[in-house]
């Protein structure tokens, strides 16, 4: 048992060591969580249209100049509104869509816990 | 013409059936001694017409019968021979002609299969998804007949989508449906147990292996979808949060509560309600998923028909299931008084419960991420997306516990228990701590947050490791299935973590030169296909241990619908894949090149066969 373990630590070690990180990796963040306008339900890195690749090159152009990744999404929604924007942030419209998922899981674990653990 | 004449009197036979079927069973179920034999005929009878009408439908795709409206839409003559047989059900008329099929042949095998439970529970479950059949035969007829006549005939089809063209997604749609339909039953049986107060052990057991059919088969189902994503929409993705997936991750995560919580009432008569909630959940959750995706309202890459006048239907047809479904649990079931739900804080039971729990929140999650944005545009006109992001932050904090509760919870004893070997249990969990820091460390992305992650799955993978050789066959399915479901997330964690990609555009001859990677345009071949023509780029790539890979990706351009699909070349190893994928970029010469190496991808594939294996061992297990 021991051995085996110790065999996959070793393993593990050898084998991530050649593996490299991304190049362009921040303008990948930021294209992933961008909608395709003229694709069906594409992200602009996923996809390849026209607009995705001038979208690319725009986001690009956007980080040279020296935006952070939270001025530039604020850029694209000021543009496209929030449809283009996968992650959408909390405010009026969607208090109910972050909250309402941790709201069933504390009513549910209120009710395992009333009615299952500590019935008297 | 006469195959579609056929096939549309087949339909309005078997809706016929469908009425004398619930006449017949209402005066069986009155004088109840033994199952009347004209109900078993004449499910057969029903059966045989939805077969006939679909082998019409197949046969006149395979013929071109441009007569038939459905074939004359996806079909085309020079297309081959098997995706004229799978355009059948690549469309909205055919795939519910399938669902209908599967409905039919479910319940036949239903009523062959079931014995030692009571005559007029038989009876009942018939009725109930007689209900569901009528519903879907008068849902075909009514607003998508596949049978429809086109005059005057014309000569050439419209082709079907060339994205649909493909071996894994000719067989999707029916290993999907036989996961989705084969929920109708359990659906129907919850409701005639329910009314007849059956709701015991006994028939835990019995409906068990129904539940595991259909959870096998959506578990495949989902993984061929995802498949195909991975190869053939050229993003090298394999699970988008995209609405129609989580449609039908919806049904899977239900389905998957139910056999946990079917695992209980087996055992011991308690949960009953939740059991019965479940199984009206799962079904109806499938239908969802047909209103969502037929009627077209979701915006995805996997919506191919829409309409709304169909999505009105089955919206209605949904309700009335519903209503009828809440009135029988409100009317029939009491729950018993000597129930005894009273578990003790460590017990089997307590961690089936924490497992129902965490599922229910997960499938909240994909259920309002994926219904929110479209209440909200319906009520003030303003759109938004719900993306990956969302999913991943609602989800992956919760999936550490999870999968903490997922190794320790089977160990566990029924009723009350104690933890054994508790030194092992934590110098297990220290040791993949350990590990996942090491693995982590070398990356700066969110070092903390990937330790955990790795640390709870390599957890859980160690521990149901280490039982396969411990408890030998004690339990070999539930561990089985717990283990695939560590590699999966293991998987998916390193491939995200690990992936690389080139993104550059190449014209022919010339070379890119990365720090680690060169990338060498060799050669473009052309070649004339039946039904489309295709460009072979010829790639050599060169890794930085000099190691040679030659691939050869393709832009096929189809004849009919005109349109352009690239095709990715991918080479799959143990470790992991090399894709890459080409485009064409506009009125320019060069190509747009996609290279990725994506470490563990098979393993994503062999993991979730892992995981429906337990199912399958489940399923063939002789109970002791």
């Amino acid at each position: 048992m021991k051995t085996f373990k110790t065999l996959i630590i070793i393993f593990h070690l050898l084998f991530f060591n050649n593996l490299y990180a991304n190049e362009n990796s921040e303008r990948n963040e930021i294209t992933k969580n961008l909608r395709c306008l003229i694709c069906q339900g594409q992200s602009v890195y996923d996809s390849d249209s026209d607009f995705a690749n001038s979208m690319k090159i725009l986001v690009d152009k956007k980080l040279n100049e020296g935006l952070s990744d939270k001025e530039i999404y604020s850029y694209f929604k000021e543009k496209y509104g929030d449809w283009i924007l996968y992650d959408p942030g909390l405010n009026k419209n969607t208090y109910l869509l972050w909250l309402l998922p941790i709201l069933i899981f504390l009513f549910g674990g209120a009710i395992i816990v009333k009615s299952f653990i500590f019935k008297k | 013409m006469i195959y579609s004449v056929v096939g549309h009197y087949s339909l309005i036979l078997g809706l016929c059936i469908g009425l004398i079927l619930v006449y017949f069973s209402i005066q069986n179920f009155r004088n109840f001694n033994q199952l009347d034999n004209k109900i078993l005929s004449f499910s057969f009878l029903q059966l045989f017409f939805v077969v006939v009408s679909f082998f019409a439908l197949v046969i006149s795709f395979i013929i071109s019968d441009f007569s038939n409206e459905t074939v004359f839409n996806n079909s085309h003559t020079t297309k081959p021979l098997f995706y004229k047989i799978s355009g059948t059900w690549g469309n909205h008329e055919g795939s519910l002609l399938l669902w209908l099929l599967v409905l039919t042949l479910f319940i036949f095998i239903f009523l062959l299969r079931t014995k030692n439970q009571p005559i007029k529970y038989k009876i009942l479950t018939l009725v109930f998804q007689q209900v569901i059949i009528i519903g879907f035969f008068l849902f075909l007829i009514l607003t998508s007949n596949p049978f429809n006549y086109l005059f005057p005939v014309p000569n050439e089809g419209l082709g079907l989508n060339p994205i649909l063209q493909d071996p894994a997604l000719a067989i999707h749609p029916p290993i999907l449906y036989l996961g989705y339909v084969g929920s109708s039953i359990i659906f129907s049986s919850a409701l005639a147990a329910t009314t007849l107060k059956m709701v015991s052990t006994n028939w835990a057991i019995h409906i068990k292996k129904w539940v595991l059919i259909s959870w096998i088969f959506l578990t495949l189902g989902i993984l061929l979808g995802s498949i195909w994503a991975y190869y053939e929409l050229g993003w090298g993705g394999f699970w988008f949060w995209d609405p129609v997936e989580n449609v039908s991750l919806m049904p899977w995560l239900a389905l998957t509560t139910l056999l946990h919580c079917i695992l209980v009432l087996e055992r011991k008569e308690t949960l009953t309600s939740w059991v019965i909630i479940l199984s009206i959940a799962t079904f109806t959750l499938s239908m969802c998923g047909t209103f969502l995706v037929r009627s077209g309202i979701l915006n995805s890459v996997h919506t191919f028909a829409n309409d709304p006048e169909r999505g009105l239907f089955i919206l209605i047809f949904l309700f009335t299931l519903i209503f009828l479904s809440l009135f029988i649990f409100s009317v029939f079931h009491k729950p018993s008084q000597n129930n005894q739900a009273n578990f003790f804080w460590l017990s089997k039971e307590t961690s089936i419960l924490i497992n129902n729990w965490f599922m229910m929140y997960f499938l909240s999650v994909v259920l309002i991420g994926t219904v929110y944005p479209i209440f909200l545009d319906v009520i003030s006109s303003q759109k938004i997306s719900v993306g990956p992001p969302f999913y991943h932050k609602l989800i992956i904090p919760f999936l550490i516990p999870f999968l903490l509760m997922m190794a320790i919870g089977p160990k566990l004893k029924w009723i009350k228990s104690d933890l054994k070997d508790k030194i092992y249990l934590f110098s297990l969990l220290v040791i993949s701590v350990l590990i996942s820091f090491f693995i982590v460390k070398n990356f700066n992305a969110n070092v903390l947050v990937n330790t955990i992650l790795i640390s709870a799955a390599l957890y859980l993978f160690f521990i149901t490791l280490r039982d396969f050789f411990n408890k030998k066959y004690k339990n070999l399915a539930q561990n089985i299935a717990h283990f695939g479901f560590s590699l999966l997330i293991l998987s998916i964690l390193f491939n995200n973590l690990f992936s690389s990609e080139i993104i550059t555009n190449l014209k022919v001859g010339e070379t890119y030169n990365g720090s680690k990677t060169k990338i060498v345009f060799e050669s473009i071949n052309q070649k004339k296909q039946k039904n489309y023509n295709s460009i072979i780029a010829n790639f050599r790539i060169t890794n930085s241990e000099g190691i040679n890979n030659n691939l050869s990706p393709e832009l096929r351009i189809y004849n009919q619908p005109k349109i352009t699909t690239s095709e990715a070349d991918i080479k799959t190893t143990l470790m992991k894949d090399k894709f890459i994928v080409i485009n064409l970029v506009q009125n320019q010469d060069y190509f747009n090149v996609r290279y990725q190496v994506k470490p563990f991808m098979l393993w994503i594939w062999l993991s979730v066969m892992i995981i429906s294996l337990g199912g399958l061992i489940s399923l063939l297990k002789k109970r002791t």
